[in-house]
């Protein structure tokens, strides 16, 4: 029973290590969140300063409403590009290495989605962290149930981007194609601004957009102000995250080189 | 079946349009080192991702210590151990690293497999380097790490494609010095593709040339050696009119066998240089055939290459492409 597990073990273990040695990917994935928090965040949070502005961001204050959605943004963005490591693994010739074993292909691919959904969400919490110091509203008690979604959602998409990954060649390509998608699925997602605002079009690109979810579940939580019900976001992300982790387990099942 | 670690009729490989492999059937005995040499394109990579399981074959069988490379895969997997001719390490990682993984992969754990570790990396002598990333180590050192790295689950049959592909000489003499030990102290199996004569001369105990994805000869170094004859003399002869055609000309004893080659060239077997090189000048010159260029040597894998296609097969190999693709490679791993 354990030794089924060991390539699962394993291979989260290895996306670890690896991560811990390239600095420069631990540095940009959390760089880019702070960014937003202390330019965008702060910036507008004095903008919103005046009494009928907690009613536009259902009676928040605009940082209370905005660091839920860019811990999500984190965690989702980390996820996402982790794909890439399945590319290196494609040129520097490791995935043979992983190919060629007699393991379970299966156990492989999910350690190291888990590996690296850990990984996200471990960025997510350093994100989290400097959300408490800057905005004072927060829910404290709301972190354990944020962190599990952000779970889900780093699964999630670790997953679509081990899927991505799977399918591309090039490095360019698979930067390419996350680049186009991130930009709108982040601003489509109630992350900086909330949906109720939103032309009719964009929100119905809103209402399919996984990520919407997961702000809005950890906004309830961390904010206590949310569009869906929680259990509703709960649902939805699990039913997505279980696909696409299907759709990456399937793929690399049928891997080969060529 | 048994007495065979590899077994392979008729495998077909086909990428579209291209035939890679145009059904080779050849047997490899357990505790032998059998060789593939062909030139660059030839097949032997995609041959031997077949018989690792890493491609469906589009047609033929083949079977891996007595398991059906397709039906059996995991038993297969089980049972070979792989260095491709690209690099596969996680250069990210640590030597020591890259063995425990391997290891875990593969089923392996606790006191069994650091034992394993620790003395596999002490036969390729990289027991010291252990902790250090292998984003800093040679070419030569990388390969030796991929070969303890194969080996670290006792596998029955090692596959080793281009093994010395792009290294020095004092590093190929090493490794080769490795192989030779797997074989006799190991009694493991050992497969190996090779563009290089010097390589497949020193290592393999029998050996099949390969081009264009078929087996064109397939025997021991000697005994591939005397297709050609103990000795073959090259001559350059000038086009002259009137001229009979050299071969028809020449093919009397003492010359055994005359074949055309390309640009005028013809090649003489014959039992002993020496004594037949005034022979044949002279009777070319009664012929009025100009003979421009006279050379002989002992036969070596290349003349056979040369005898069973007209071709060298150092014209053909991609040796400094290739050596310059493994550079680029090695310099992207270092940039990161
Ligand atoms: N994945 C692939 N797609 C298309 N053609 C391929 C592929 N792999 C190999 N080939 C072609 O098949 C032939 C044999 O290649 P290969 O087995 O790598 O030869 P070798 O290892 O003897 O140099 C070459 O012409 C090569 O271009
Ligand atoms: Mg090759």
């Amino acid at each position: 029973m354990s030794r089924a597990l060991d390539p699962f073990v394993i291979m989260a273990y290895r996306q670890f290590r690896r991560f811990l040695r390239t600095k420069a990917r631990v540095v940009t994935s959390i760089l880019n969140p702070i960014i937003w928090i202390a330019f965008f965040g702060l910036g507008w949070a004095n903008a919103f300063n005046f009494p009928m502005a907690k009613a536009i961001f259902g009676g928040v204050d605009y940082l209370t409403f905005l660091t839920p959605g860019v811990t999500a943004m984190a965690v989702f963005t980390a996820s996402f590009i982790g794909g890439v490591t399945v590319i290196w693994d494609k040129q520097f010739g490791f995935l043979k290495e992983v190919l060629v074993a007699p393991a379970s292909r299966t156990g492989i691919i999910l350690g190291r989605i888990f590996g690296d959904a850990v990984i996200a969400v471990l960025q997510g919490l350093a994100i989290m962290a400097l959300s408490f110091a800057i905005a004072h509203n927060l829910n404290p008690y709301g972190v354990l149930p944020a962190l599990a979604y952000a779970f889900i959602l780093a699964l999630g998409f670790t997953s679509a981007g081990v899927t991505l990954a799977l399918k591309m060649t090039s490095m360019e390509g698979f930067q390419m194609v996350i680049s186009l998608l991130m930009m709108p699925l982040i601003f489509l997602s109630g992350a900086f601004y909330p949906i109720k605002f939103m032309p009719d079009w964009m929100k119905w690109v809103a209402y399919i957009n996984p990520l919407t979810y997961a702000v809005d579940g950890m906004r309830h939580y961390l904010s206590g102000v949310s569009t869906f019900n929680p259990l509703t976001d709960l649902a939805v992300l699990c039913v997505i995250t279980a696909a696409f982790m299907a759709l990456a387990s399937k793929l690399f099942e049928k891997a080969t080189i060529d | 079946m048994t007495e065979y670690a590899v077994v392979a009729e008729g495998l077909v490989k086909k990428f579209g349009s291209i035939t890679a492999v145009a059904g080779v059937s050849f047997k490899v005995r357990y505790g032998e080192i059998f060789g593939f040499l062909g030139p660059n394109g030839a097949g032997k990579t995609t041959t031997i991702h077949m018989l690792a399981t890493l491609l469906k074959p589009t047609a033929g069988d083949a079977w891996v210590a007595g398991h059906h490379i397709v039906k059996e895969s995991d038993a297969v997997r089980r049972s070979i151990g792989v260095v491709f001719q690209d690099p596969s390490l996680d250069s990210e990682l640590t030597a020591y690293e890259n063995m425990y993984i391997h290891g875990k992969i593969y089923g392996m754990s606790g006191e069994e497999l650091r034992y394993r570790i620790e003395e596999m990396l002490r036969f390729v002598e990289l027991y010291e380097h252990r902790n250090r990333l292998v984003k800093y180590f040679s070419g030569g050192m990388r390969r030796r790490l991929e070969i303890a790295r194969a080996l670290l689950h006792k596998p029955k049959v090692l596959f080793l494609d281009e093994p010395t592909l792009g290294l020095d000489p004092q590093t190929r003499a090493h490794i080769w010095e490795y192989i030779r030990r797997l074989r006799d102290e190991g009694g493991v199996t050992i497969f190996l593709t090779t563009h290089y004569m010097d390589e497949a001369e020193e290592l393999c105990d029998r050996l099949a040339i390969i081009d264009h994805g078929k087996i064109i000869a397939e025997g021991t170094p000697n005994q591939l050696k005397r297709l050609v004859g103990s000795d073959v003399i090259y001559l350059k002869v000038r086009a002259v009119n009137g001229a009979p055609n050299p071969c028809d000309a020449l093919s009397a004893p003492p010359v055994m066998e005359c074949k055309p080659l390309r640009e005028g060239m013809i090649a003489l077997k014959v039992s002993d240089a020496t004594q037949a090189i005034p022979v044949i000048l002279e009777k070319a010159a009664s012929m009025g055939l100009k003979v421009a260029e006279v050379s002989y040597r002992k036969p070596t894998l290349n003349d056979v290459f040369l005898y069973l296609t007209g071709r060298e097969i150092r014209e053909e190999e991609g040796s400094e492409a290739d050596f310059l693709k493994h550079v680029i490679r090695v310099r992207r791993f270092r940039r990161r």
